[in-house]
């Protein structure tokens, strides 16, 4: 019992810092159409910006964390108005091929900056320690990341959900013809967006460098795992994101416990014969439904 | 139209040719080709050869005897085999080069043996640490490991104090299972026994099923071996916060213990045990005059690791064997040179076993410390002149 | 019409009628077999080339023409070297029966899944065949009696071709050797994309409803291609294998399916011979970027990528046609229509 509850633990730790990173390329993705593979290089960039604060200027870690999403979401901005916009008439492949364009440019620009080895983790002491959780002692930054993926889901489910903005984003999803047909300003909307994503990207990139260790190859690593995040939840989905994340994480970590041989293998299978029972993921917006 | 496309054609093949005329034009020079990865996940290792040679050769020079030494640089990427196959006929047959080396990676050496057996060209291995390479042509020479090698003295060393159990964590691939073979052979030999294993494979970074497992085990160590950059940081960062440590397990380790990597981790790494065959901060005069060469190179204070040295002890070779056999020599004679010779490393002494062409070396058994407020390895114990003890477990293995 | 368009309406008509353009199609072929003779030391680097072509030629024909979307092209890459591999090692060492083996391998490996996925469209098709690859890649990985794991497969012996033509050093054999299988598979592809099949791939990803509301069994059509897309990567995969003796796991990851995508972005998509400036600008600017210095080759493919698909959306093929029009004093939107 003690196992099934300390799996669940450490899957949900997982899956929240999946979700931070992956649930602004879920609504980009379902409010733009754009295949955007270079998210995991704004979390990156977020992290390492982390680091540099707390390594270099002495910034606290909190501080830090902050300090690399606005860092992202400013990035994240001038890239949308760049080169991301003129992409929404473009077809799949041309998305795809310049997203990777810019992993590649984060990559190579990370390595001859920073260099290719592993950043140092900037996780603070008061975190990196274990507390007694009644059954047994636990990493306390693991409970850290549920706690802060659980109030950053309740923030975004506010702003999505009760807000103007999240019902004018919610209609943009849903149809965008129809959305833009009564006057809404979606260009717009996706700057905010696209900005508001890749700060919670860069944010989870910088609070979860623990979980996902940074180094240049980031963008590309765990870049699948932000990808199945959205397939598997339905893209333009907020509650199926945090759903799938949850459960990749748990599950992926359940695999490697009881099954370690193969449990990658597991994962891929299951996200494999989802996608083909359920081809707009388990909670599709409406407009694909 | 038709006409500059025809001119096109004739400049592409004017240039081949002359690419190809330029290429054998100097005869007194002596071109050293090092394949190692420069992007990718490995691209650390890449750098590391890559600043320890500049090092070497901005304080040695860059001729011997009037001779031009020229290393000529490939990057074999994220660990592609064909690529580096196809990058080291390329520096054979294009740039002719009269010795090749490098290869971070064991499907990288093992992909060029083929080639190298043709041609015959002699080729110093800088990092692949699985025991069998060098048997699969009579063209390569080892300077850095094997991963039995490295491991070989930390089973018995641990059972001599007081570890009576183990797990063992290891990447899943040719080196990670040598290493946990070795190691069990070794502990269990000395009295020990291990209650579990588990292999990790490659592209895993959340250790944290893992080391749960481990936990469970209530082992007196665990055992890990990972190979450098974020897998071994995000393992040896997963023990340290999972609490393993408090519940008093000993961290066992070999390269992910090195000084390089040592401030990923923070102080908790402090105490952590590592095998391994070279030390960076042990006061041989050859490794302080290393260090000096290496900061004065890159005009920082840099931290070598196994491949820095595997590629500064390789060019003493290379300058060796220029120095004695001249400009010009044939694979055989260059081999048969290599060889023979006994290197005062920054490592410490290292020769060859002149059957199977692999190093000899002295291996430490070291202590994660903090000295001066300096997280470092501090040697507690030393084997000497060790040889891989795979080979001679299994003399006919090909 | 002029000549050098490879846009489908110039060749709407099949071989029936020769014309003096067609001479044009003989260019690539004649400068391969030039360089045979010219370039030594360089067989290597243009054994490495073509291979990249035929598998970016494949990916062409589902994507370019079938408008299937995919990122794991690479799963039928690998499949092809892995079997060709474990063939050669087990079975019989003969490299034309290696290859078949092979291809047929990949196709029938294209043919199921591609039943399996095809009904789906968009980033879950996408996610699909990312999700396929991995599947495989983790297969290879564990199955390492078999593959060799992350050893990699090596030990692969290759008897001459036909009995004759020994695998050299020099790659001279390797290099004709995979010219011709090109060739031929070029030949193919070519015809496939302007017969009646192909045109109606056209329809199907302009508008896949329509085509289906007037009787195009849609979904089998695509499966073929498909098939027949995965078969061509697989012959790619086992010319790797074959030519350089080796088979890593890398054959199978995401970063060979997205590279394979840039060259035939780079080139020009939909246009065949956009595969073969592709493959060639990618392998070479790596060679050459690789050579000054290690850093800078993913830096320059990067921006070379974001500024192809910014300003120059038909790629390389495209600059090309665009200059040959201009020069002809006529614009390309004339041309289309």
């Amino acid at each position: 019992m003690t196992q099934l509850l300390t799996i669940l633990l450490d899957g949900m730790s997982y899956g929240m810092v999946l979700f931070i990173i992956s649930v602004g390329l879920t609504v980009t993705m379902g409010l733009m159409r754009v295949v955007n593979l270079a998210h995991g290089a704004f979390a990156m960039i977020g992290g390492y910006m982390a680091t540099v604060l707390v390594l270099k200027l002495g910034v606290p870690f909190l501080l830090a964390c902050v300090l690399a999403a606005i860092a992202a979401g400013i990035l994240g901005g001038l890239a949308e108005m760049t080169v991301y916009r003129p992409l929404y008439r473009k077809g799949e492949l041309p998305q795809v091929l310049l997203t990777i364009g810019l992993c590649f440019v984060a990559i190579a620009a990370l390595t001859f900056f920073v260099g290719p080895t592993p950043l140092p983790a900037i996780v603070p002491a008061w975190l990196d320690q274990m507390v007694d959780i009644g059954f047994r002692l636990y990493p306390a930054y693991r409970l850290f990341l549920i706690v802060v993926g659980g109030l950053l889901a309740f923030v975004v489910w506010l702003i999505i959900e009760r807000s103007l903005f999240g019902a004018r984003l919610r209609a943009a999803v849903d149809d965008p013809q129809m959305a833009r047909s009564v006057g809404m300003d979606v260009s717009r909307m996706f700057t905010i967006t696209f900005v508001g994503g890749c700060a919670l990207a860069g944010f989870g990139g910088a609070i979860g460098a623990g979980v996902l260790p940074l180094e240049p190859f980031y963008a590309l690593r765990y870049l699948v795992y932000f990808l199945i995040v959205v397939a598997v939840g339905g893209m333009g989905s907020f509650r199926g994101s945090l759903v799938a994340a949850l459960a990749i994480g748990i599950v992926d970590t359940a695999g490697r416990y009881i099954v370690p041989q193969f449990g990658g293998f597991l994962l891929y299978l299951l996200v494999f014969a989802l996608l083909l029972w359920r081809p707009n993921g388990l909670l599709p917006p409406k407009s694909v439904a | 139209m038709k006409r500059v496309l025809a001119a096109t054609t004739i400049a592409a093949v004017m240039f081949s040719v002359s690419a190809a005329s330029l290429s054998s034009a100097h005869a007194d020079v002596v071109k050293f080709g090092i394949i190692m990865p420069f992007s990718g996940p490995f691209a650390v290792l890449g750098k590391q050869a890559k600043e320890a040679v500049e090092a070497f050769q901005k304080l040695n020079g860059k001729t011997v005897n009037g001779h031009e030494v020229q290393v000529i640089w490939r990057d074999e990427g994220a660990g592609d085999a064909a690529k580096t196959r196809q990058f080291a006929e390329e520096l054979i047959l294009r740039e002719k080069v009269n010795v090749l080396g490098g290869f971070a990676l064991t499907p990288d050496a093992l992909a060029v043996a083929e080639v190298i057996s043709e041609a015959q060209t002699p080729t110093v291995i800088l990092n692949a640490a699985t025991s069998i390479i060098p048997r699969k042509s009579p063209y390569f020479i080892r300077v850095s490991m094997t991963a039995a090698q490295y491991i070989s003295p930390l089973g018995g060393w641990a059972t001599k104090n007081g570890v009576k159990t183990a797990y063992t964590m290891v990447s899943d691939y040719g080196p990670g299972i040598d290493m946990e073979g070795e190691f069990t052979s070794s502990f269990e030999k000395g009295g020990g026994k291990v209650v579990g294993k588990d292999r990790v494979p490659l592209n895993v970074t959340d250790f944290a099923p893992y080391m749960e497992r481990a936990l469970q085990s209530k082992a007196d160590a665990l055992f890990i071996f990972a190979p450098g950059g974020a897998p071994s940081v995000a393992m040896v960062r997963e023990f340290e916060r999972r609490g393993l440590k408090q519940a008093g397990m000993k961290l066992m380790g070999s390269g992910e213990m090195q000084e390089i990597f040592l401030p990923s981790f923070g102080d908790s790494v402090l105490g952590a045990i590592s095998s391994n065959h070279y030390t960076e901060s042990n006061q041989r005069p050859e490794n302080i005059a290393f260090r000096k060469a290496l900061n004065e190179s890159t005009g920082r204070e840099a931290v070598p690791d196994i491949v820095a040295v595997a590629a500064w002890d390789g060019m003493q070779l290379v300058y060796e064997t220029v120095k004695s056999l001249g400009p010009k020599f044939t694979g055989d004679q260059a081999i048969d040179f290599m060889k023979k010779q006994t290197i005062n490393s920054p490592r410490g002494p290292i020769s060859f076993d002149p059957k199977e062409r692999d190093i000899i070396q002295n291996v430490y058994v070291r202590e994660v410390r903090k000295v001066d407020g300096k997280v470092i390895n501090v040697d507690i114990a030393t084997v000497e002149q060790v040889r891989d003890p795979w080979k001679d477990n299994n003399p006919n293995a090909k | 019409m002029t000549p050098i368009t490879q846009n489908p309406p110039a060749a709407a008509v099949p071989a029936q009628s020769f014309k003096p353009s067609m001479l044009w199609h003989a260019l690539p072929w004649a400068l391969a077999i030039g360089i045979y003779f010219i370039a030594d030391g360089y067989h290597g680097l243009g054994t490495n080339i073509m291979i990249w072509i035929l598998f970016a030629v494949s990916l062409d024909l589902a994507l370019g023409y079938g408008g299937i979307i995919t990122l794991g092209h690479a799963a039928f890459f690998g499949a092809g070297a892995y079997c060709a591999g474990i063939f050669a090692i087990h079975v019989n060492n003969d490299p034309l029966l290696g290859l078949l083996v092979a291809t047929l391998f990949a196709g029938l490996l294209g043919f199921i899944t591609g039943m399996l996925i095809l009904h789906t469209r968009g980033e879950t098709l996408l996610m699909l065949t990312l999700a396929i690859a991995a599947i495989l890649y983790e297969a290879a990985n564990h199955a390492r009696w078999l593959t060799g794991g992350d050893d990699g497969l090596s030990g692969i012996r290759v008897a001459p071709v036909l009995g004759l033509f020994r695998f050299d050093l020099w790659g001279k054999t390797a290099y004709l050797y995979t010219l011709s299988v090109l060739f031929v598979w070029f030949v193919i592809a070519f015809f496939v994309v302007r017969s009646p099949f192909g045109r109606s791939l056209d329809g199907i990803r302009q508008n896949a409803k329509r085509m289906r509301a007037i009787g195009t069994p849609v979904w089998w059509r695509l499966v073929a291609m498909y098939a027949l897309s995965a078969a061509m990567a697989g012959t790619a995969g086992a010319l790797m294998a074959q030519t350089t003796r080796i088979v890593g796991l890398s054959s199978l990851e995401l970063l060979t399916s997205g590279v394979v995508a840039v060259m035939l972005v780079l080139g020009g998509e939909r246009r065949l011979y956009g595969a073969f400036i592709g493959a060639t600008i990618y392998v070479i600017v790596q060679d050459l970027a690789g050579a000054i210095s290690p850093f800078i080759w993913m830096f320059v493919i990067g921006f070379l990528l974001i500024i192809i698909v910014l300003f120059f959306e038909g790629g390389l093929m495209g600059i090309i046609d665009d200059v040959v029009n201009r020069l002809k004093g006529r614009g390309r939107k004339d041309q289309r229509s």
